[in-house]
Parts: structure tokens; sequence; C-alpha cells
């Protein structure tokens, strides 16, 4: 009797108080993060955009004209039918995103690699690549041979005959490599059409890939064939709209092209969710016809920070006149160079140590080191750069190159860990049916590994890639400069990044104007082009998990 | 037979005209290659060709890269000069970091990563060592002059004029005063906060040589030190018992925030202002600013140019007083350093 008793007081009270309570606090604790942020970035934006120096009327126009039409179809499909919903948002969100990204590489083709250049290096792979795979598909060499025809064709490429063999071989240049051979044609299509030749058309085989999924080939090829007519067109009358061909054929490439493809595929492949099509047409026809109403009613917009002479100026001792371009393209070249050193170190690593380590201690020391060296503050890397590159190496302090190379090293064990996981979540049976048809373990990796990880490494790049174009730490270490007014030319000039930029507007200029609007709009771009990249890599994950 | 016939001019006329149409198309989506020497090579593997080949003072436009670091009190001087100068010479790119003077010379200057480095205070006898160990030879150039400007608390009544010496009790590191009544008893019995530049600054270097003396009890380190300005703005509007110093120009930017203190060097008080530091009464704490570029960069012409223009601007009252808020230099002053700067272009191009 006794203990049946203080098992029953043992139990206590019982009360749904205490439970409630702790559940609000456990959602206080969720949300505390995301409200501080989003408090703090709408204070930013407030700070850069200004919408209140609007006028009433201009608020009132985009919102009779913009708010109510998208909210209306929005809502409407929202509630009837999702997948449509879904499809519409789809369109708008592929718009937006390419967009930046064609912002991006226009600056890219306009100022730092022109035209000829770029076709110059695209062929002189593509030729020799062509070359190796027509010779392996026609004839049966042993991989050897192939390795063997493939480093002479490329080294031909390259460097043409004898190239810096010269001196070795002791004749004059017999034959020019590809580049040179281009460079000294003494006549050559126009730029945009070098562009069309040399990017628009392999942005084209892309495309045709996607589609291919949803329609079949025929369907697919035309869609993309009048697309590719489209962007011809866009570039021929873009000179009429004040637009330059290259940054038109670059824009319509990276824009239209895959927009127009993604709605025509989705309108003849799912009719039912055609309907959702309605909605980019709100938002974008809404945000057309109330800035032609604005204009003609004469309405006056908001004095925003961020607008086109912030985005395309260089800094200036007056903050209304300084901008973010020089660093906005040294933070696409940094990337593009981080990337491009990361991806395949990092890939590889995670290949090796998934597929073909050996579990001992060795393998498992490295393991932890890995995830330890992706918790070493961003700082220390910046001293590694400093001392290894910089100091060691003797490169200049500061370049496209070390930043780049110091980036690199940082997101490197990010790369390698989010690798990983996306090559363990490939199920075992797969590989065990690839090695039972008899496929070696390189075929596996090959042929089952990669192309079903690869949507889920690429998202862990571009995530680690999106750390890495906000680290200001490693920079400073570096020597990267607070100012610079023209973008580098090359991997070996100097170069500055958004973060940076902002820090120095933040730090070393004492006018108001500079902290309290230059900063935010600065933030602004940043964010934007963060979230950018971010929604790339949600969307890849969600499309192939 | 009539048709034939039509049909067939129709369809040589077809041809002539088609063919001349393509021509002419052709013709209109061509352009001349020069060899794709514009703009940069893109990791293709193609020409590197040097920046600074082909800039020669045969009217040719000047281009190449010029890397300025040192001072963060001559930092906005010098950006905006560099904006200006790469307005007129769009194939310059000119970068500035702000280093510190002791950190610019030790870490860019005499290690001949940079071609220019600012100073506030001119360069010490180990630094010139260092620089010229690695082969680096300095040329001085004074290229404004600053008013070392101490601040205090806008709601600060008791300390808006200090004599040096109570200035030297504050600062030195042997009383190291903790509250505002150890300096002198009629003040409050508050602790002092104390904001100033970090021991990279030159600013520091200059405060200590002015005030404290070189040979005196050194710098007390119990300070918020930075190489941010604003945040000494920030430190000292933030408490009313704060003290603080830095450059001239960040003070006037923020002169609502916080109040200047006037200096007493035995004839009275006298406020920081140009006109003050223009005429030398406002001591010890009025100072000149230099910049350093090294000789064997002066062989560059784009370099040498930039220099010129530099120099050539220290009289510049809208820029240098109206813009960036330091004295300009005189007329007298100015050829003085363009004569120096001219023997130093001198000698880099023998």
């Amino acid at each position: 009797m006794a203990t049946e008793d203080r098992t029953i007081d043992g139990f206590g009270q019982v009360s749904r108080t205490v439970g409630t309570v702790f559940r609000y606090l456990l959602l206080a604790a969720t949300l505390i993060g995301i409200v501080a942020l989003v408090i703090l970035l709408l204070f930013v934006a407030n700070d850069a955009i200004q919408p209140l120096t609007a006028d009433p009327g201009w608020h009132l126009t985009f919102f009779a004209t913009l708010v109510v039409p998208t909210l209306a179809v929005g809502g409407y499909l929202a509630s009837r039918n999702q997948s449509a919903a879904a499809v519409g948002v789809g369109t708008i969100g592929l718009a937006v995103v390419t967009t930046m990204f064609a912002g991006g590489l226009s600056l890219i083709f306009v100022d730092i690699v022109d035209s000829i250049t770029w076709a110059a290096a695209v062929l002189t792979l593509a030729v020799p690549t062509a070359a190796v795979v027509a010779i392996a598909r026609v004839s049966n060499r042993s991989p050897l041979e192939l390795l063997a025809v493939a480093v002479i064709l490329y080294y031909v490429s390259l460097f043409g005959v004898p190239g810096p063999l010269r001196s070795v071989v002791g004749t004059g240049q017999l034959l020019p490599g590809v580049g040179s051979a281009v460079a000294s044609i003494p006549v050559l299509p126009v730029d945009w059409m070098l562009l069309f030749a040399t990017f628009t058309l392999p942005v084209a085989v892309v495309v045709r890939y996607y589609a291919r999924q949803l329609v079949d080939d025929r369907t697919a090829t035309a869609i993309v064939a009048v697309g590719l007519v489209a962007v011809a067109i866009a570039a021929t009358a873009a000179p009429t709209a004040g637009i330059t061909p290259v940054p038109a054929t670059v824009l319509a490439s990276v824009v239209l092209l895959p927009t127009m493809t993604y709605v025509t595929t989705t309108a003849l492949s799912r009719p039912h969710d055609r309907v959702g099509l309605a909605l980019p047409g709100a938002v974008f026809g809404g945000s057309l016809l109330g800035a032609v109403a604005v204009r003609t009613l004469g309405y006056a917009g908001p004095q925003a920070w961020v607008d086109w002479q912030f985005l395309t100026s260089a800094h200036s001792r007056n903050a209304i006149d300084a901008g973010l371009y020089p660093a906005i393209g040294g933070s696409i070249l940094l990337m593009l160079t981080v990337a491009v050193l990361s991806f395949p170190l990092g890939v590889g690593a995670a290949i090796y140590l998934e597929e073909y380590a050996p579990d001992n201690k060795l393998t498992r020391l490295i393991d932890v080191n890995i995830s330890n060296l992706a918790g070493v503050p961003s700082v220390v890397y910046g001293l590694l750069g400093l001392g290894v590159f910089v100091r060691y190496f003797g490169q200049p302090s500061g370049t496209v190159l070390v930043g780049g190379a110091t980036l690199a090293l940082l997101i490197l064990p990010i790369v390698i860990i989010s690798s990983r996981e996306a090559i363990r979540s490939v199920p075992n049976e797969l590989r065990q049916a690839s090695y039972g048809m008899g496929a070696t373990r390189w075929q596996t990796v090959k042929n089952v590994i990669l192309p079903r990880s690869f949507s889920g490494v690429l998202t862990g790049t571009i995530l680690a890639l999106g750390r890495a174009i906000g680290e200001t730490a490693p920079l400073i270490m570096i020597g990267a400069p607070d100012v610079l007014f023209s973008l580098p030319a090359d991997l070996s000039s100097k170069v500055s990044a958004m973060p940076l930029q902002v820090f120095a507007w933040s730090s070393l200029y004492a006018t108001p104007e500079f902290y309290q609007r230059a900063v935010p709009a600065g933030v602004v771009v940043l964010v934007s082009v963060l979230l950018s990249m971010n929604s790339v890599a949600i969307v890849l994950r969600n499309k192939f998990e | 037979m009539t048709r034939d016939l039509s049909s067939g001019v129709s369809r040589r006329k077809f041809l002539l005209t088609s063919s001349a149409v393509g021509a002419a198309g052709l013709a209109g989506c061509t352009q001349n290659n020069d060899g794709g020497s514009s703009g940069g090579s893109g990791g293709s593997g193609g020409s590197d060709d040097s920046d600074d080949s082909d800039s020669t003072a045969t009217g040719q436009p000047l281009s190449g890269t010029i890397n300025i670091a040192g001072s963060s009190t001559v930092f906005p001087l010098s950006t905006a000069l560099g904006e200006i100068f790469q307005e007129d010479n769009p194939e310059v790119n000119i970068n500035v970091q702000s280093t510190g003077s002791g950190g610019g010379f030790a870490n860019f200057f005499c290690v001949g990563d940079t071609d220019f480095n600012n100073a506030s205070r001119p360069i010490k006898p180990e630094e010139e060592e260092q620089c010229s160990s690695n082969g680096v030879e300095p040329v001085e150039l004074t290229v404004a002059t600053d008013a070392l400007t101490v601040i205090v608390n806008n709601d600060n009544d008791w300390a808006t004029e200090l004599t040096v010496d109570q200035l030297a009790d504050l600062w030195s590191a042997e009383t190291q005063p903790q509250q505002w009544s150890d300096v002198n008893s009629d003040w409050p019995d508050q602790d002092i906060e104390l904001f100033g530049p970090s021991d990279a600054s030159g600013t520091y270097d200059y405060f200590i040589e002015s005030v404290l003396g070189e040979e005196g009890p050194g710098h007390r380190q119990d300070y918020s030190g930075t190489e941010q300005d604003r945040t000494i703005v920030q430190g000292v509007e933030g408490s009313e018992y704060a003290i603080g110093y830095l450059g001239f120009a960040y003070y006037t930017e923020n002169s609502d925030r916080v109040q200047a203190v006037a200096i007493d060097d035995g004839d009275g008080p006298v406020e920081p202002s140009l006109e003050t530091a223009r005429t030398g009464e406002y001591t010890p704490l009025s100072r000149p600013l230099f910049t350093y570029p090294k000789v064997s960069a002066l062989s560059e012409d784009h370099i040498a140019e930039y220099a010129r223009f530099f120099v050539e601007n220290t009289t510049n009252q809208d820029l240098v007083a109206g813009d960036v808020g330091y004295v300009p230099l005189t007329d007298d002053q100015q050829a003085e350093q363009m004569s120096t700067l001219e023997d130093a272009i001198e000698r880099a191009n023998d």
C-alpha cells in the first residue's frame, strides 16, 4: 500500500501549462535568429531603397497594377491548383535568377574577356576534345593509346607545333596553336556572332538536354531552335534599344533561351499546369504596365541607392557617386577561381574517401581532421594564404589568384563533407548491382555513383561558394586593396570583393552618407547575389532528391 | 517559252540578288581582328603581354597598375586623388589599402609590394633600413598638413580646454590616471574611457612624439586602440567620460557628434581648425602628412605621372580642404616637393 502511494506522489502534479510553456519556448528558440535577421535586413533594405521617398501615387499605381493582380492570381492558383502555382513561381524565379547571372556574365564578356579571346579559348579546348571523342568512337584503341593521343592533341591545340619544345627540336614554329591561329585570322565575325557560336550554342545544348526530359526529341530541338533565332534577333535588334550586341547576346542566351524553353516545354507536357503561367504574366505584365503608367502620370519613384549607377560605377569620394562595380566583378572572378580550384579537389577527395579509402587509422584521422578544418576560423586561412602564397611562393599580394586560392582552401573541407554526404546517399544496392554485372570500381564510380550524386555534390559546392563570397577576413589578410577603381583584368591583378568594399565604406569613410546609405546598398546587393546562388542550390536539391 | 525564259531570268536574278545580299550581310558581320590584344587574357594560355610596355611619353594613353598602402589618415586624400586620376587615365588601375603608416612600410612597401606608402609621420630609421635591405629607395613627399584633434563627449564641460601637460598626464604610461579627478581634482570622480589609434598608426606615433616626447614615459596601453577612426568617434560619442584623438578630417565629418578640445601650448587654448593649423598657431598637434613613392617605380611613366599629379593637387583648396578636410600646402612648399619629385624621377630614369 505504502509503495503504491509513493509512486502516485512521485508522478507529481499533472498540468498542461508546463508542457505548453515549454513548447512555446522551443518555438521562440526556433524563431529568434530568423526574426532578428529579418528585422535587420528590413532596416538595411529600407536604408538602401528608401521606399518612403516615392510619391504616394507611385505606390498606389504599382499597388493597382502589380500587387493586386499578383495576389489575385497567386491566391487563385494556390487554392485551386498547387502544381500550376509551382510552375508560375518557378518561371518567375528562373527569370529573376538567370537575369542576375546574365548580369554577371555580361560584366565578364564586356569588360574582362573579349569575345575573340573567349572564342579562341573555347576552340582550343573543343577541337582536341571533339577529336579524341571521335577517335575513341571510331577505332578500338587501348586506354593508354587514347591518353597519349589526347595529350598530343591538347598540346598541339594549346601551343602548336613544336610549341615550347622549339629549342629542343631546333626548328621554328611550324604550325600555330588553335588560339594563336584564331588570333592571326585578319577578319572575323563580329563580337556577338563569335559569342553566339561559342557561348550561346553550348548553352543551347544544355537547355536542350533538360527540355528532352519533358518532351520528345524533335519538339525539344524545335523549341531550342526557335530560342536560338530569338537570341539572334535580340542581338541584332538590341542597338535600336540602346544596348550593345554583346550583353544583349549574353542576356538573351542566359535569360530568354532557358525561360522560353521552360515555359513551352511545361505548357506542352503539363497541360493542366498551363494556367500557372498567368502568375509570371501578372508579375511582369503588371511591372511593365506600372512603369509605363508611372512615367505617363509623372510620379517619382523612390530615391533608391541600389540603382543602375550604383551597380556600374566605382568607388567615389562622394557617397552619392560611389558604386560597387569593381567589387562585383572582383567577387565574380574570385568565385570562378574558387569553383575551378575547389570543385575537382573537393569532389576528388570525397570520392576517394567514400569509395576507395580503406577503413583504417589513417583514414579515420583524415576524417576527423577534415571535419575540424571546416570549423577553422577564416582569418586563419587568410594567414595561411598570406604565408604560403604571398610570402613563400612570392605572389603579389591581394590578387585574384591568391584570393581565389585562399578562399578555395577555406571552403575545401565543406565541399568534401557535403560531396561525401551526396555520394553516401547513393543506395548501396546500386553499387552491388553494378559490381554484379561485372563492372570495375572505376566504371561503377563513373557510370553509377557520379551521375546519381552529381546534383547533391553541386548543391553542396554552391552553398560552400555562398560562404566564400561573403568572406572578408581572409581577403584583408592577403592584402586585398580597400579601394579599387577598375575591374581586375586577369588572374594576377589586384581584386576587391563586395564584402570588403562594404567593410571599407563602413570603417574608412567618416561621412554618415557612406555608412547610412552606401553600406546598406552594398549589403542588399551582396545578400541578393547570395540568395540567388542559394536558390539555385535549393532547386537542384529538391529536383533530384 | 516566254514563261520558261522569264523563270530562268528570275532564277538568275534571284541568285544574283541573294548572293549580293549575302555578301553585304557578311561584310556587315565581320570585324578586323587585332589579335585579341584588348581586354584581359582569360586564362586561355594566350599571350601574357606586360601591362606597362606600351606606356611611352609619345601621347599614348598611360596604362598600368599603381599599388598604394599606408596611413588611414592619408587614405581619404589618396583615394580622392586616385579617383580623379583614374577618370582622366582609364587605363591606369589604382588600388589603395589602409594599413596604418607602420604596417604599410613593414608589410607592403619595404618588401617591394607597393609603389607608394602613405604616412602620417616621417619614415623611421629602422624602416629605411628594412627598405634598403630589399633594394627599395623611398622619396619623402609632403602632401598636406593635418591638425591632430583631441575629442571629448558633447556633454563634457570640464575638459574642453586642455594644456599639453594635462594631455600628457592623461595618456602617459607612467601616471595612468584612472579617474578624471586624478588629473585635476576639480574634475568628476569618474573613470576615464580612452579611445585612440592603434600602434600601427602614424597618428599614434605622432601623438607620442609631440605630446609625450620620444624619450618620455610612453603611451599607456590600457585604452581602446583601433585602425578605424569611426570607432573612436563612436566610442567618445557613446560615453560622457570618454576622450580620444584622431585626424582632423574625421573630426570635421563628425563635428556634431563629438566636440574638439582646444589645446593650450603655453599661449592660451587654440581650437583645431584649418586656419590655426595653417598659421602654425595650433601646436604641437599640427603635423605634416606624407606619401613615399619608391624611386625604382618612378621610372614607369604612369607612376611618375600620378606622383606629379598628387603633388600638383596638394595646393588644391577644394579637394584637400573641402572634400577631405586637411590643410593644403602653400605654393612655395609645393614647388619644393615638386623639385624633390623631379629629382627622384630623373634618378629613376638614369
